[in-house]
């Protein structure tokens, strides 16, 4: 055990407890674990034989954590086959995580696109369950789809206590709004936050470019704005290129990088 | 014009007939194509001295001189006999006071002594080109002597690689060069790029094994490139020291059954190659019962079937162990009568 | 001090340091090259100071050594782990001073960035002395000198082949036993002061510089020239990435082991993620990628020399012959070009 301490490549076998099927291609692997990690940091998950892919944490608990996946590719493909009981491999947890002390106190707006919302999930839950370190929440969620909704349960709950606008690109269900997430920042009254607050966005490359571009509008302080990064990586501490944009390695300076350093990071 | 002249024998020594009565065209043999700038002096010197000044470039690569007037011929043949000893003894190595093997006294200022074994042909090879494996105008220089000075008819094509640029599959005895390669899985990177370059440019017998990170090749098919070597950006793939030759047998061109060539050797070493066409004076021989007649060797295997060709042409000759053997022959022709080889009994 | 020794001498001279090391130098490898009839040299185990070829740059570096081309990490059986074992011996490695001063930028990476170190490089690492070899200047794509990496004093033992003799200097007292016999002579190791070639980089200002010069023009001339094979990461002293692969010995077997391999930023797919789109899909785009790494980034991260050691291989082994010295140029230009446009605004 402690040689396997030693080398950071070789991963740790880990119990599958449970599968939650959140959609028809996305689902919630909690596996047992004594990883101590921080919102938002990744792991490598892997699959001998199979191979290997940073993959975010979507829920931190005493002794498990939870990894939402999609099966797009010959990992995910493979781990959808796997069942209760049987193994994934992991080794972290890497990558710099939520500033969550910076966050504490502020009125926080989370705007998240399709399953950009699991890196965020485990930080929602936390403030959930604490409102009190926060001023406000809103989240600003959308998906695809009826079909691509994540986390049903969840965002049903978060409703409670955050103020909430949940969105679907090109569908109608009752109780969702219709359009873009980008759509919604207007919605959100940042004068009133009384430039103490923080912006966080998830998604994918064109959603978190855009977003960017839409918070400008209404002044958002760069500073304000912190956004997450997903990158091809094959070693995730620093070594095998390919999460390198620039001087910066995407998993050892993010995933999670201030838009001050974001809008610059040009592949 | 109302002269005397025995256009055959003229033939024999290199000058060919004009449609101006009296006038040839010089065929000057350049082995391999490839040659010495400073002959191109010697050919100027011609064709401005003895000829009409003008120059074609023989589609057997031969320096063609035309526009000569008979009675310039003399002066030419001691012209050029300063080139024939340089390019046909000092650098090809050839025994010009013989035929066909025989000992026969070649007077020096008289010309070439014989049209019949016709210039061997290459492309330029690995001397340049990036696709070539072998050095094709060596090769012609060391046939050079084993196939010349002879009456009987051989056209010779070397190309450097598969892709065939000068046409091996269209002469009596067409030579491709070969490379066997070497797969070094420790280097490999497993981009692709060699499957890929044998996909678009070769036959396909690369592909990735993604389980073993791995290329895996289809022996068989291999045309022996070596796009995969050129492709590789690891040194992965590289060629076996040795070079391989590709034999094509039987190609022509002309009026009645043009065809290309087929496989009659293949992965044969040089070794091979030289021995193989030493026995072709033998096998010429025994098609035309000693007399040679204007008759390229594809006629003279299609007269003798390949079976014999085989057994004569291989006679004594130690293939090596990588080296294949056509069973049979299947030739396919153009005929241009389809009533050609119905013929009375 | 130095000793002098002639080559028979060699072996009898090296055997204990041969028993006691792995020794790795450049040697040759006829007929393995791009080319057919063309050799490539690379760094490989030698057992004889004899192989060592000393005369001509190698294709491939020396980083080889220290991380193959392929290197199996860990091996699997079900839910268990074997790390890969690390090289029994230590390692003598024959080098350059820019291969050496290359190592030292790859150990930033590998060793100093990040809070993990490499344990794979490392364990090498650790393990390995320089013998510093004489270098004669190198050809026309050197330019070490403009880089500063012609100079190094990492090294135990400095050795010249001169025409029957070599010359050796010896910094680590650890050798001196084994030369103690030979006939001692001055011999402190030269290093280059001037190459053939030179080149200046201008520095990049600021972000906005820099992110403007990636949309400059001139790199869309690559999309037409670079054919994205990875010759020149490859054969690059300091390109340090990788990818890992899972192998399986057979379908059905739980054993098997992963590996890294080389991976090259300049091959399609190295930033495509599953599911998505590769991010720079363009060779232009590679090529800017490749460029700003080895004379922007690194400098950036680490706050030291620039990346690049300036061994020129990349030019060398490129097959679209790229120079990676006219786009230094070519980038001069275009940053002067936006810094002067940007002052005018």
């Amino acid at each position: 055990m402690t040689e396997q301490n030693k080398n950071h490549m070789i991963p740790t076998a880990c119990k599958i407890i449970s599968i939650i099927k959140e959609t028809d291609i996305e689902w919630t692997f909690r596996v047992e674990s004594n990883f101590k990690a921080k919102h938002g940091q990744f792991m490598q998950l892997s699959v001998p034989k199979i191979g290997e892919a940073p993959i975010s944490i979507s829920e931190i608990g005493d002794n498990y954590m939870d990894f939402t996946l999609r099966a797009v590719g010959k990992v995910t493909n493979d781990i959808f086959e796997k069942q209760v009981g049987d193994y994934l491999f992991l080794r972290g947890p890497y990558g710099n995580g939520w500033p969550s002390e910076e966050l504490k106190g502020k009125h926080l707006v989370f705007i998240t696109g399709g399953t950009g919302l699991a890196p965020v999930r485990s930080l929602l839950n936390e403030f959930y369950d604490n409102i009190d370190r926060v001023k406000s929440i809103t989240l600003i969620s959308g998906f695809k789809n009826k079909e691509s909704i994540l986390f049903k349960e969840e965002l049903k709950k978060w409703k409670d206590k955050f103020k909430t606008f949940y969105t679907l690109d090109n569908d109608s269900i009752e109780g969702w709004n219709c359009g873009l997430v980008t759509n919604f920042v207007k919605e959100i009254d940042f004068n009133s936050f009384d430039n103490n607050y923080a912006v966080v966005v998830v998604g994918p490359p064109v959603m978190m470019k855009f977003t960017g571009l839409e918070l400008k509008k209404y002044n958002v302080p760069d500073e304000n704005i912190w956004m997450s990064f997903e990158r091809k990586m094959s070693c995730a501490i620093g070594k095998c290129g390919h999460c390198r944009i620039d001087e910066t390695y995407v998993c050892l300076d993010g995933p999670i990088f201030p838009y001050t350093k974001a809008k610059n990071l040009v592949d | 014009m109302n002269k005397d002249i025995d256009i055959k024998k003229l033939r024999l020594n290199c000058f060919r007939q004009s449609k101006e009565a009296g006038k040839f065209m010089l065929q000057m043999r350049v082995p391999g194509g490839f040659i010495d700038a400073k002959y191109l002096s010697i050919v100027q010197h011609i064709a401005q001295t003895y000829g009409d000044g003008n120059f074609h470039f023989g589609t057997r690569q031969t320096f063609d001189i035309t526009g000569i007037p008979y009675e310039n011929i003399s002066e030419v043949n001691k012209y050029i006999e300063k080139y024939i000893k340089e390019v046909e003894t000092c650098i090809c190595d050839v025994n010009m006071n013989t035929i066909a093997g025989e000992e026969v006294y070649w007077e020096p200022q008289s010309g070439y002594p014989t049209i019949g074994a016709r210039n061997i042909t290459a492309c330029i090879g690995n001397y340049h080109c990036i696709c070539g494996n072998i050095n094709t105008f060596e090769l012609a220089r060391k046939i050079e002597s084993i196939i010349f000075p002879s009456h009987y008819h051989i056209k010779i094509n070397i190309s450097g690689c598969p892709n065939d640029c000068n046409k091996a599959h269209m002469c009596d005895f067409g030579i491709i060069g070969v490379a066997k390669m070497e797969y070094h899985p420790e280097r490999c990177i497993a981009c692709g790029a060699c499957a890929k370059a044998c996909e678009k440019g070769a036959t396909r017998v690369l592909s990735l094994n993604e389980n073993l990170g791995r290329i895996e090749k289809d022996e068989c098919c291999c045309v022996g490139c070596g796009e995969c070597v050129r492709a590789c950006p690891t040194s992965a793939w590289t060629r076996k020291e040795t070079p391989f030759y590709r034999v094509i047998i039987g190609g022509r061109t002309g009026r009645q059954t043009p065809r290309a060539g087929k496989m009659f050797l293949n992965w044969a070493t040089e070794d091979v190659i030289l021995n193989t066409l030493k026995n072709w004076q033998k096998f010429s021989a025994y098609v035309m019962d000693n007399k040679p007649e204007y008759l390229h060797g594809g006629h003279l295997i299609d007269r003798a079937g390949y079976k014999k060709f085989k057994e004569i042409i291989l006679d004594g000759v130690k293939l090596n162990p990588e080296c294949l053997v056509a069973e049979n022959i299947f030739w396919q022709e153009t005929e241009y009568r389809s009533n050609f080889n119905v013929k009375r009994p | 001090m130095g000793y002098k020794f002639n080559f028979a001498e060699t072996d009898s001279l090296f055997c204990n340091i041969l028993e006691k090391y792995d020794v790795y130098a450049p040697k040759r490898f006829p007929k393995q090259g791009r080319y057919s009839d063309t050799d490539i040299t690379r760094y490989s185990q030698i057992k004889s100071i004899n192989e060592i070829e000393f005369n001509q740059k190698t294709d491939y570096s020396a980083k080889e050594v220290l991380t193959p081309v392929n290197e199996t990490l860990f091996y699997f059986t079900e839910n268990e782990f074997k790390e890969s074992s690390a090289p029994k011996k230590p390692i003598l490695l024959f080098a350059r001073p820019c291969d050496i001063n290359a190592i030292e930028i790859q150990s930033k990476i590998y060793e100093e960035n990040g809070e993990f170190s490499d344990i794979y490089y490392s364990r090498i690492k650790n393990n390995l002395k320089f013998v510093l070899m004489d270098c004669n200047g190198g050809d026309d794509t050197c330019f070490c000198t403009s880089m500063g990496s012609n100079v190094t004093d990492n090294w135990s033992i400095a050795i010249k082949q001169l025409e029957n003799d070599y010359l050796l200097s010896i910094k680590d007292p650890e050798f001196e036993p084994y030369f103690q016999n030979c006939e001692k002579v001055d011999f402190l190791p030269n290093f280059v002061e001037q190459n053939k070639v030179s080149l200046t980089i201008k520095e990049i200002p600021n972000k906005e510089v820099l992110n403007e010069l990636k949309h400059h023009h001139f790199w869309s001339e690559y999309d037409k020239r670079c054919i994205s094979c990875g010759a020149c990461t490859i054969c690059c002293p300091t390109c340090t990435c990788f990818t890992t692969k899972d192998i399986i010995y057979s379908e059905n077997q739980k054993v098997g082991e992963r590996k890294r391999i080389f991976a090259s930023c300049q091959i399609e797919g190295f930033d495509t993620m599953a599911g998505q789109k590769e991010i720079r899909n363009k060779a232009s785009e590679r090529m800017r990628y490749k460029i700003l790494h080895k004379f922007h980034d690194y400098k950036e991260r680490f706050k030291t020399k620039h990346m690049c050691v300036g061994c020129g291989r990349c030019i060398h082994r490129c097959p679209e012959a790229i120079s990676i010295i006219s786009t230094i140029d070519k980038m001069n230009d275009a940053i002067d070009e936006i810094i002067n446009k940007n002052i005018q605004e």
